[in-house]
C-alpha cells in the first residue's frame, strides 16, 4: 500500500476514502457545540453519530421483533391453555406459578392504559422535534430550551404512568404466558423511556446553556431520531398487545 | 510524495492540574470498591426487602450483580462522559487528552483510557486471563475423564466446570480479535487517528471486563448445571447461580454491541484520504461482517437471558409449559443468537489469516473480492441455519430439510474462503516465520472441523452423532483449532507492533509443534469417543470408553503444555525481547508504517493512501526477487520508535 503523507490540501483530486468533511461540505456547520476534537468537523461528528444511532436503533428493532415473535409464538402454542386461561375452568383448573389453581380466563388488561403512555411518547417525540426545528430555525435558546422542556415533562409523564400501569394490572406475573408477555413489553418499554428521559433531560439542560445556537442543530435531530424511534416502538408493543389478547 | 514538517507529539503536551476532572481520581481501584460497595448495599437492601418472597434468593443475586456492574463502572469512570453531557458540562481539549492516557505512563492501563491501543492492549490482556481460567477449567474437566468411574470432581461441581469452562471460551474467542486487533490495529489500517467513538471504546472494555467477575461468581452460588446453552427447564430450576450467569451475558452483550457499532462507524467514517472499500485491508472487511453480525446476534441473547431471569425472579412463565410458555421459545432464540455467534468469532481470525498469508507469501490476497463476498455470504446464510441444532428435539420436522440445505449451502463460502487463502499462499514464495506456521496449523484444523461440521448439518448423521462426544471433537476443532489458532497466528504477526518487541521464534516453534501435536491427540481422541457413542457433558462413563478419553486427556496435557510455552514466550518477550522494528515482516499495510511504538492518534500527519493494500512485488520484472522480500536474511533490528526498511513512513521519513 503506498502512501503519501501531506496535508489535506494537496489530496484534491484525489479518491476520497471517508474523509470527505474536512473540506466543510455538507448541510452543516460548526458552532457553539463542541464540535468534536481538534481534528474534526461537525459534520464528521454529525455523519459518525447518525450512523451509530442508526445501527444501535437497528439492534433495538430486532430486540422489539424477537419480543412480538415472543407474544404470537406463545400465543399460537398456547401451551396447557395457559397463554389467557381461556380454556381454565372449575371443572378443569389451570395453575399459576405458584400451584394455585386458574378457573377462569386471566383478565385483559386495560389498553387505555397503555395507549395513554404510547400517545406520551408521541408527544414527546413531536416536542422533540419542535425543539429541533426551532434549532434549525436559529430561535433563540429560550425558545429552543422551551419545547425541549415540554417534551421532558411528557417523557417523564410516559415514565410514571408506566410505573402507574404496573400497579392497576388485573393480573400479575405468574399467571401464565399472556400476563408474562405482557408484563415484559412494559418493562421494555419503561426501559426505553427512561432512557429517553435521561436524554430528554440533556437536551433540555442543554438547549437552556444555548448549546444548539450557531447552526448545530444537528445534535437535537439526532435526539429526535431517538425520540421518533421511541414512540413508534412503544406504539407498536400497545398495538400487538391491545389486538391480539 | 510530499512532506510537511511534523508537528510535535500530543503525548508530549503538558496538561494543567485539572486536567481530566474525575478521571484524575479514578482507576480500577476505585472501581472495585465502588463496584463491591454497591454490590453490597443492593444485596443489603434486596436482601431485607425481598429475601422473603417467592423468588426471593434469585432476586437478591440479580440485584447484587446489578449493583456490582453498575457500582465498578460508576467507579471506573465509564459514566463521566454522559452525565456530564447531560449537565451541560462538555469534556474540555485537555479532559480528553489526559482521557487518553497524556501524561499518564503506564497507570493508563489501569484506568478508562479511550486510546484506542490501550484498550486494545487491555483486551489483549483480559483474553488471555480468560483463556487462562476457560483451560484451567478444562483441564480439571479432562483429568475427571481420565478414568471411567474418576471421582476427581462430583457430578455436579463437573457440572459447573462444563458450563463455566463454555461460557469463559465462547466470551473470550468473541472478543479474542475484535478486542485486541480491531482495537489496536485496525483503526491504524485504515489510517484513522483513534476508533469513532473512543468512549465508547473504552466503555466496551470495562464493562466486559465487570461481567467476568459475576460470571465466576457462579461457583459460589451454586453452581450452573446446565451446560454453556443453559436449555430451560435445566436454567429455570438451576441454583442461583443462574442469574450471576444471565447477567453477564446481558452486561457482555452491551459490551459487544457498542463494540460493533463502533468497528462499523470507525471504518464506514475515519478512513483515511484513498482509502476506498475496495483498498481495505481483508481484515478489516472481517472485523466489518463480525462486528455487523454481532449486532444482529446480540440482542437475541439480551431477550432470552431477560426472560431468563424473569421467568427465576419475578415468576414469569416464558419457559415453564406448565404456566403457558415453552422451551422451544427458549430453544429457538438462543440459537436465532448462537449461530451467528459462531460466525461473530470465526469471521475476524480468517480476515486474519488472509492478510498474514498474503504479507508472508508476499502476494495480494487471492480473490480479494471474492473473500468479502464470501464473509458476507458466510454472515447472511448464517442467521437462516438456527433449526439444525434442534434437529433431535422434535420442533417443526418438517423444517429439518430446508436447514440443512441452508446450512450445507454455508459450506459453499467457507469452502470459497478456503481456496482464497490456499490462492494467496500458492505459488508464492512463502517466508515461514512464527506467524506462517500457525496459519498452516489454521487451515489443517479447520478443514477437519468444517469436513465434520458438513456430517452434522446432515439430519440423519446428526440424528446419531447429536449430544455425543463427535460433536463437541468438531466444534473444537473449528473453534479452538480454526478460530483460536487464527487468532494466535494475528497474535505472532501483530505482536512487534503491539508491544514493540519480537517473539523468540525458537520458543515459538517448540511451542507450535506441541500445541499442534496437543490439538490432534485431544480432539482425535474424542472423535473416537463419539464414534463409539459417548455422551457428552457426563463426569462418569462406560469403561469401553475409556481407552479413547486417556488418549484426549493425554492429548489435552499435552496442549496445556504447549500454551504455556507460548504464554512465557510471550510474556518473556514483553518484558525483555529483541526491539522490534516498524515493519519486521515488510508489510504493505498502514499500521507497519508507523513508528512503534505507535504514537498517540497514529499519523502525526494524516496519510493519503494512493494504492492497493497488497502491492507486492508490483513493478519488478518475472524472473527477479521483489526487492524487499529476502526469505533468508532476518530483519534488521532497531530501536523502537526509529525505522530501517527504506519504505516511506507517515511521518514523512523512511524506514
Amino acid at each position: 500500500m503506498s502512501i503519501t503523507t501531506t496535508d489535506h490540501d494537496d489530496a484534491h483530486g484525489q479518491d476520497d476514502g471517508a474523509h470527505g468533511d474536512d473540506h466543510g461540505h455538507g448541510p452543516v456547520v460548526e458552532g457553539a457545540e463542541n464540535p468534536g476534537g481538534p481534528h474534526e468537523t461537525g459534520y464528521k461528528r454529525d455523519q459518525k453519530e447518525r450512523l451509530m444511532l442508526w445501527l444501535l436503533i437497528g439492534g433495538d428493532l430486532l430486540f422489539l421483533v424477537l419480543e412480538v415473535f415472543t407474544w404470537f409464538y406463545l400465543r399460537t402454542l398456547n401451551t396447557s391453555g395457559l397463554w389467557n386461561g381461556a380454556q381454565c375452568t372449575t371443572a378443569s383448573p389451570c395453575t399459576d406459578g405458584l400451584g394455585n389453581p386458574i378457573t377462569s380466563p386471566i383478565a385483559k388488561a386495560d389498553p387505555k392504559h397503555a395507549i395513554i403512555i404510547a400517545c406520551l411518547s408521541i408527544l414527546a417525540a413531536a416536542f422533540v422535534w419542535m425543539s429541533e426545528l426551532a434549532a434549525k430555525k436559529g430561535s433563540a435558546k429560550r425558545s429552543v430550551a422551551g419545547w425541549a422542556g415540554i417534551a421532558l415533562v411528557f417523557m417523564l409523564a410516559a415514565v410514571a404512568w408506566q410505573i402507574y400501569q404496573f400497579q392497576v394490572l388485573p393480573f400479575t406475573t405468574i399467571d401464565g404466558a399472556y400476563a408474562s408477555t405482557y408484563e415484559f413489553f412494559m418493562g421494555s418499554t419503561l426501559a426505553h423511556l427512561i432512557l429517553m428521559a435521561f436524554v430528554g433531560t440533556g437536551l433540555w439542560i442543554r438547549a437552556g446553556k444555548g448549546r444548539y445556537q450557531g447552526g448545530t442543530w444537528y445534535r437535537v435531530r439526532l435526539i429526535r431520531f431517538f425520540a421518533v424511534w421511541i414512540a413508534v416502538s412503544t406504539t407498536v408493543l400497545v398495538v400487538v398487545a391491545a389486538l391480539f389478547y | 510524495m510530499t512532506t510537511a514538517v511534523a508537528p510535535p507529539l500530543l503525548e508530549d503536551t503538558k496538561l494543567g492540574p485539572k486536567a481530566g476532572g474525575f478521571y484524575r481520581r479514578q482507576n480500577i481501584w476505585t472501581g472495585l470498591g465502588f463496584g463491591i460497595f454497591l454490590g453490597f448495599v443492593a444485596w443489603v437492601v434486596s436482601h431485607a426487602t425481598i429475601q422473603g418472597s417467592n423468588w426471593g434468593s434469585d432476586m437478591v443475586v440479580t440485584c447484587t450483580m446489578l449493583g456490582w456492574v453498575i457500582g465498578f463502572n460508576v467507579g471506573m469512570g465509564t459514566f463521566n462522559a454522559p452525565i456530564r453531557w447531560m449537565l451541560g458540562h462538555d469534556q474540555t481539549h485537555e479532559d480528553e487528552l489526559y482521557a487518553a492516557g497524556v501524561s499518564q505512563g503506564s497507570s493508563r492501563y489501569f484506568k478508562f483510557c479511550t486510546d484506542h491501543k490501550v484498550v486494545g492492549t487491555q483486551y489483549l490482556v483480559l483474553v488471555m486471563v480468560l483463556f487462562a481460567v476457560g483451560g484451567t477449567l478444562a483441564m480439571m474437566i479432562r483429568t475427571q475423564l481420565i478414568t471411567a468411574h474418576s471421582s476427581f470432581l462430583d457430578p455436579q461441581t463437573y457440572n459447573a466446570i462444563v458450563t463455566v469452562h463454555g461460557m469463559v471460551m465462547i466470551i473470550a474467542t468473541i472478543i479474542m480479535v475484535s478486542g485486541p486487533f480491531a482495537n489496536f490495529i485496525m483503526p491504524i489500517m485504515i489510517g484513522a487517528k483513534d476508533m469513532a467513538f473512543p468512549r465508547l471504546n473504552a466503555m466496551s472494555f470495562w464493562v466486559v471486563f465487570s461481567a467476568v467477575p459475576c460470571l465466576l461468581a457462579t461457583f459460589f452460588l451454586g453452581g450452573v448445571n446446565a451446560g454453556w446453552t443453559t436449555y430451560a427447564p435445566l436454567s429455570v430450576q438451576a441454583p442461583p447461580a443462574m442469574d450471576a450467569f444471565a447477567m453477564t451475558i446481558i452486561v457482555f452483550v452491551v459490551s459487544v454491541t457498542v463494540a460493533g457499532v463502533n468497528t462499523i462507524v470507525t471504518v464506514a467514517t475515519m478512513r483515511a484520504k484513498g482509502m476506498t472499500m475496495g483498498r481495505l485491508p481483508i481484515f478489516t472487511w472481517g472485523s466489518v461482517v463480525g462486528g455487523a453480525l454481532g449486532l444482529y446476534a446480540m440482542p437475541a441473547f439480551l431477550v432470552v437471558m431477560t426472560m431468563m431471569i424473569t421467568d427465576r425472579a419475578t415468576g414469569t412463565s416464558f419457559f415453564v409449559p406448565e404456566m403457558g410458555g415453552s422451551q422451544w421459545l427458549w430453544e429457538n432464540i438462543f440459537w436465532i443468537m448462537g449461530h451467528p455467534e459462531v460466525y461473530v468469532i470465526l469471521i475476524p481470525p480468517v480476515a486474519a489469516v488472509l492478510e498474514i498469508a498474503s504479507t508472508f507469501a508476499r502476494k495480494p490476497v487471492f480473490g480479494y473480492k471474492v473473500a468479502i463476498a464470501g464473509f458476507i455470504a458466510i454472515a447472511s446464510l448464517s442467521i437462516m441455519v438456527w433449526a439444525h441444532h434442534m434437529f433431535t428435539t422434535g420442533w417443526a420436522p418438517n423444517l429439518a430439510g430446508p436447514f440443512m440445505i441452508t446450512t450445507e449451502l454455508i459450506s459453499i463460502p467457507t469452502g470459497i474462503i478456503f481456496l482464497c487463502t490456499i490462492g494467496t499462499l500458492w505459488r508464492g514464495s512463502i517466508w515461514t516465520r512464527l506467524p506462517m506456521y500457525f496459519v498452516y496449523l489454521f487451515i489443517w484444523n479447520f478443514i477437519i472441523g468444517g469436513v465434520t461440521g458438513i456430517y452434522l448439518s446432515d439430519v440423519p448423521a446428526d440424528q446419531f452423532f447429536h449430544g455425543d462426544m463427535f460433536v463437541t471433537a468438531h466444534f473444537h476443532y473449528t473453534l479452538l483449532g480454526g478460530a483460536m489458532i487464527g487468532a494466535t497466528a494475528a497474535v505472532c504477526y501483530w505482536f512487534p507492533k503491539v508491544t514493540g518487541r519480537m517473539l523468540n521464534e525458537r520458543i515459538g516453534k517448540v511451542a507450535f509443534w506441541t500445541i499442534a501435536l496437543g490439538i490432534q491427540v485431544t480432539y482425535f481422541g474424542q472423535f473416537w469417543e463419539g464414534f463409539q457413542g459417548m455422551a457428552r457433558r457426563i463426569a462418569q462413563y462406560n469403561p469401553q470408553f475409556q481407552t479413547a478419553n486417556q488418549m484426549s486427556t493425554i492429548g489435552a496435557y499435552i496442549l496445556m503444555t504447549g500454551w504455556i510455552i507460548f504464554l512465557y514466550m510471550m510474556l518473556n518477550a514483553w518484558r525483555r525481547g529483541k526491539i522490534a522494528p516498524a515493519n519486521p515482516w515488510h508489510a504493505k499495510t498502514l499500521e507497519w508504517k508507523v513508528p512503534t511504538p505507535v504514537p498517540l492518534e497514529n499519523f502525526v500527519v494524516d496519510p493519503v493512501v494512493t494504492s492497493d493494500p497488497y502491492t507486492y512485488g508490483e513493478g519488478v520484472p518475472d524472473g527477479q526477487v521483489v526487492p524487499e522480500f529476502a526469505p533468508t536474511k532476518e530483519p534488521e533490528l532497531v530501536p523502537a520508535g526509529s525505522a530501517a526498511s527504506g519504505e516511506p513512513t507517515a511521518t514523512g521519513g523512511t524506514n
